[in-house]
């Protein structure tokens, strides 16, 4: 006999669904880790978590990993849910030195968030009750990408293989990522469980939102009273949306044209933003325009996407990073299809291939070929 | 005083302008010397990057009619063309030519060299602030309480009805969501084939 996994609908609705998972965790584990950004899915995720370990006179971690080029509306709502029930809450605010790309600026490539030695630059200063120092072994830490070093990822790696026998709550939703929600689906993560993943020493990934649709997100909000970061507020005001709308950081590859829009909504945090960073002009100005930083409009003085492209290598300022371009495209086919994603990679100095190259025969030319033999 | 000679107009005269002293050194006050000229002898330079949408050039329109032309066009005199070139208001002197069919226009003469004019383009275009949300819907939310009415609101601030709707909407977005009820809860079961 053969089995299909199959999403399967059953009585109840997502909010009493939920709360049985939280209480399902909370009997399966002694040590309780909630993941947060600031946005509405961990807003949720924290309250119910919270209310279970009150329920039970518990305490849980509460981890954020502070990129510092955040909104300050990302920071207060934070504060918020870290001071939501403080007699069951164990504060993991962690800001510790990591890597960020900056797609903004090819000269200011890199910002090492909190570094050593650029108090004065910090968007703001640190929690006095954050976590500044690694607290793991650091003749074992784990780095994913050498080029980069350590980032963001390395530093949530890190952070999960130092505890032990631990449920990490994390708010992801299947209607949101449905590939990742496929990839960590696919089999049970702990005992007959299929909404979690396993990690390193006894720790699991739990995912107790995974059939939770936006509305469904809004409605506990609403319901339950909470607070939620403005950016939600000022984005929806301006147009966007509800579905679009993110709160993470300013100056990635996926987010840099939330700088168009920063003025408007925290101009403070934009100022601080220009001292503390390049480029971040050119992401304010050019954030939603075609031709400098989405590489939708090819310019007016070149003829193909491959000249453009040739042109930007040859002039790509950072030589140390040039190599891993040249040895990357080197791998690739030479068409116009493929020459204007490369040029978005130049553009927006995406060395670590984050947008990565669609390698294919030109949709155009092919196009072209197959009309040319019916004429 | 300056004199600008014109080959079929006669002459013009530059009243020379009154200088206020500040941190930053003696300013010239060029906003006290407006002239008023012939539009046909005005003209747009060849080299200004900025561009204003049909949505704004209606509110621009907007703003002479409800307020006047307040500000001169920024020129040149260009001896060889035998035009003033402008350096900055060229929307509001197509505006006001083009659609007002104004026969006169206020203007400033500048004496700079095509370097600093350039330059000055982009100043004047650039150095110009943007409308913070959250107190551009308390504004709305002042005319609102003033007894203008949507309509009249849209139509004097140029937004689309819209626009001013959602900066009404000053009680958040997750108040939209009350009325919902929640989605039917699924799981990933195994099922025969």
């Amino acid at each position: 006999m053969q089995f299909m996994l199959k999403q399967v609908y059953i009585n109840k609705n997502v909010i009493e669904a939920a709360r049985e998972r939280m209480a399902y965790i909370f009997d399966e584990f002694e040590n309780i880790c909630i993941s947060i950004s600031g946005g509405k899915d961990s807003t949720v995720l924290a309250h119910l978590a919270l209310r279970e370990a009150h329920k039970r006179n518990r305490k849980v971690g509460i981890f954020f990993l502070d990129e510092e080029v955040v909104y300050d509306s990302t920071i207060s709502q934070i504060k918020y849910l870290m001071n939501m029930y403080p007699e069951n809450t164990v504060k993991l605010w962690f800001q510790i030195e990591f890597n960020l790309t900056n797609s903004t600026s090819i000269k200011d490539g890199q910002l090492k968030c909190w570094e050593r030695g650029k108090h004065e630059l910090w968007m703001r200063p640190k929690e006095p009750d954050s976590i500044q120092y690694k607290p793991w072994d650091r003749t074992k830490e784990t780095i994913r990408d050498k080029n980069k070093g350590f980032g963001f990822y390395d530093a949530l790696d890190n952070f999960q293989d130092s505890r032990q026998n631990t449920a990490f709550l994390v708010g992801l939703r299947a209607t949101e990522s449905p590939n990742r929600w496929r990839a960590v689906s696919k089999n049970p993560g702990y005992k007959d469980v299929y909404w979690c993943t396993k990690r390193e020493n006894g720790s699991v990934n739990f995912y107790p939102l995974y059939d939770w649709n936006f509305h469904d997100i809004w409605k506990y909000i609403y319901d339950a009273g909470l607070k939620y970061s403005k950016i939600y507020d000022y984005q929806y005001k301006k147009g966007m949306g509800l579905q679009e709308i993110r709160v993470s950081s300013l100056i990635h590859e996926k987010s840099f044209k939330a700088l168009v829009e920063l003025p408007e909504f925290e101009p403070k945090t934009y100022d601080k933003l220009q001292k503390r960073i390049g480029g971040i002009a050119v992401g304010h100005i050019y954030g939603k325009e075609n031709k400098m930083l989405r590489a939708r409009t090819l310019p007016k003085n070149f003829k193909s996407w491959r000249e453009y492209r040739d042109f930007l290598l040859i002039t790509y300022p950072d030589e140390s990073k040039k190599d891993i371009f040249i040895k990357r495209y080197a791998r690739y086919l030479n068409n116009n299809y493929v020459a204007r994603q490369e040029c978005r990679q130049l553009i927006l100095n995406d060395y670590e291939n984050n947008l990565p190259v669609d390698n294919k025969p030109d949709p155009r030319e092919e196009t072209i070929r197959k009309w040319r033999e019916l004429l | 005083m300056r004199e600008i000679k014109t080959e079929k107009y006669g002459t013009f005269i530059i009243p020379d302008a009154l200088i206020i002293n500040t941190k930053y050194g003696p300013i010239k006050l060029i906003s006290q010397t407006a002239i008023v000229v012939p539009i046909e002898l005005v003209q747009a330079n060849n080299y200004n990057p900025n561009s204003v949408d049909s949505k704004n050039m209606e509110l621009l329109k907007r703003s002479i009619i409800d307020n006047g032309f307040c500000y001169g066009v920024v020129t040149i005199w260009d001896k060889d063309l035998q035009k003033f070139i402008i350096v900055d208001g060229y929307h509001r002197y197509d505006e006001f030519k083009n659609d007002f069919q104004a026969t006169e226009v206020p203007v400033y003469v500048l004496d700079q060299t095509p370097a600093q004019r350039m330059a000055a383009t982009v100043q004047f275009n650039r150095a110009r602030g943007v409308h913070q949300v959250d107190l551009m819907g308390d504004l709305v939310k002042a005319l609102f309480e003033q007894g203008e009415d949507d309509a009249a609101i849209a139509k004097h601030l140029g937004m689309e009805l819209e626009e001013v709707f959602r900066l009404k909407q000053i009680t958040g977005i997750a108040e939209l969501f009350k009325n919902q009820i929640y989605s039917r809860s699924w799981e990933m079961q195994e099922v025969d084939v």
